[in-house]
C-alpha cells in the first residue's frame, strides 16, 4: 500500500498532475469532458443495454443497432480513458486513499468482463446475430441486465470518490 | 437585485433549505448521482437521435418512430437531473447565485428549454427535415446541452 501511495505522491506531484490542479480551467474542462464522454460511451450502451432486455425499439434487430453504436461508444470510451487518467493523475493522493476506489474498479472490471463476454460469445451466436425478434434469448437479456446494474455502480463508485 | 437575493435567502432558510443544507454529505452524493444519471440519459437520448437526423444510426426507420421512442428519455433525464439539481441548489441558493458558472449553465439550461420545446421536438417528428434544419437541430442541441455540462462541472471550481 506505501508504494502505492509513494507512486500516487509521484504521480501528482509530476509536471502534469501539478498543471492540472493548479490550473482553474483545465481541470473542471477535463472533469467535464470525462462526463460527456460518459454520456456518450455509457449512455448508448444503456439504450443498447435497453434494447437488449427489450424494452426499447423492439422492431428493430438488436444486432444491427449494436453495430452501428458500437464504433461511437468506444470512441466515447476512449474520451473517459484518456480524461479519466488524466483526473487521477492530478489527484491521485486523494483517490487513491478513497475506500470507493476498490469498489469503482470491481464494477469496471465486471462491466469489461460482462461487455467482452457478450462481444465475444453471445453476440457472435447465430440465434443473436440473425434475429430481428423484440425478446432475445434469456442470456442476451441478462447481459443486458447486468451491464445496465454494472455501469450504474462504476458511476456511483466514481462519484462517491471525491466524498469517501 | 435586492429582491433576488431576498428570495434566495428566504429560499435557503426554509425548513427544505435548511433540511439539505445541513444533512450528511452523502445526501449531496445522492442527488449528485441522480443528476449524473438524469443528464446521461438526457445526453445520450439527444446523441442518439441526432445519429438518426444524420443518417448514422437507423437510416431505415422513419425519424419519427426513432424519435417517438427515444424522446421520453430525453424528459425523464431531464425531470431527474433537474429535481436533483434543484434540490442541490436549495442548500446554498445565495452561493450558487453569486458563481459565474452557476449564472452560466442556467443561462444555457433555459436556452436549451426553449430551443428543445420550439425547435427540437418539433424537427424530430418531421418524416424528412432538410439539411439545414437537421444541422441547425443537432449543433445548436450539441452545443446547449454540452454546455450545460461543462458549465455545471465549473460550478465548483470559479
Amino acid at each position: 500500500m506505501s508504494i502505492l501511495l509513494e507512486l500516487a505522491q509521484g504521480l501528482q506531484n509530476s509536471g502534469l498532475g501539478t498543471a492540472l490542479a493548479e490550473s482553474r480551467y483545465a481541470f473542471p474542462l477535463v472533469e467535464g469532458t470525462h462526463l460527456i464522454g460518459l454520456s456518450i460511451a455509457v449512455g448508448l450502451l444503456f439504450l443498447i443495454d435497453l434494447r437488449l432486455i427489450g424494452v426499447f425499439l423492439k422492431q428493430v434487430p438488436a444486432n444491427t443497432l449494436l453495430r452501428q453504436l458500437l464504433p461511437i461508444v468506444l470512441a466515447g470510451f476512449a474520451i473517459i480513458f484518456v480524461t479519466g487518467i488524466l483526473l487521477f493523475v492530478s489527484e491521485a493522493e486523494t483517490i487513491i486513499a478513497s475506500s470507493a476506489l476498490p469498489f469503482k474498479i470491481l464494477f469496471l472490471v465486471l462491466g469489461g468482463l460482462n461487455a467482452l463476454y457478450f462481444e465475444f460469445r453471445l453476440s457472435r451466436e447465430p440465434e443473436f446475430q440473425n434475429s430481428s425478434a423484440a425478446i432475445l434469448p434469456d442470456r442476451v437479456r441478462y447481459a443486458g441486465y447486468a451491464s445496465i446494474v454494472l455501469w450504474v455502480l462504476v458511476i456511483i463508485s466514481g462519484r462517491l470518490l471525491a466524498y469517501i | 437585485m435586492s429582491s433576488t437575493v431576498e428570495v434566495l435567502t428566504a429560499l435557503q432558510n426554509s425548513f427544505l433549505g435548511q433540511a439539505i443544507g445541513q444533512s450528511n454529505h452523502l445526501v449531496g452524493a445522492t442527488s449528485q448521482v441522480f443528476h449524473i444519471l438524469g443528464f446521461v440519459s438526457l445526453l445520450a437520448a439527444v446523441i442518439f437521435i441526432n445519429l438518426r437526423l444524420l443518417g448514422l444510426a437507423l437510416p431505415n426507420m422513419p425519424l419519427k418512430e426513432v424519435s417517438r421512442q427515444a424522446v421520453k428519455f430525453i424528459w425523464i433525464g431531464f425531470f431527474f437531473a433537474s429535481t436533483s439539481g434543484f434540490l442541490m441548489f436549495l442548500s446554498a441558493p445565495t452561493l450558487y447565485y453569486a458563481n459565474p458558472a452557476f449564472l452560466a449553465k442556467i443561462t444555457l439550461y433555459t436556452l436549451a428549454i426553449v430551443f428543445q420545446v420550439l425547435l427540437y421536438q418539433r424537427v424530430v417528428k418531421l418524416a424528412n427535415p432538410g439539411k439545414f434544419l437537421v444541422w441547425t437541430n443537432v449543433l445548436l442541441s450539441f452545443f446547449l446541452w454540452f454546455g450545460v455540462s461543462l458549465t455545471g462541472r465549473a460550478i465548483g471550481y470559479v
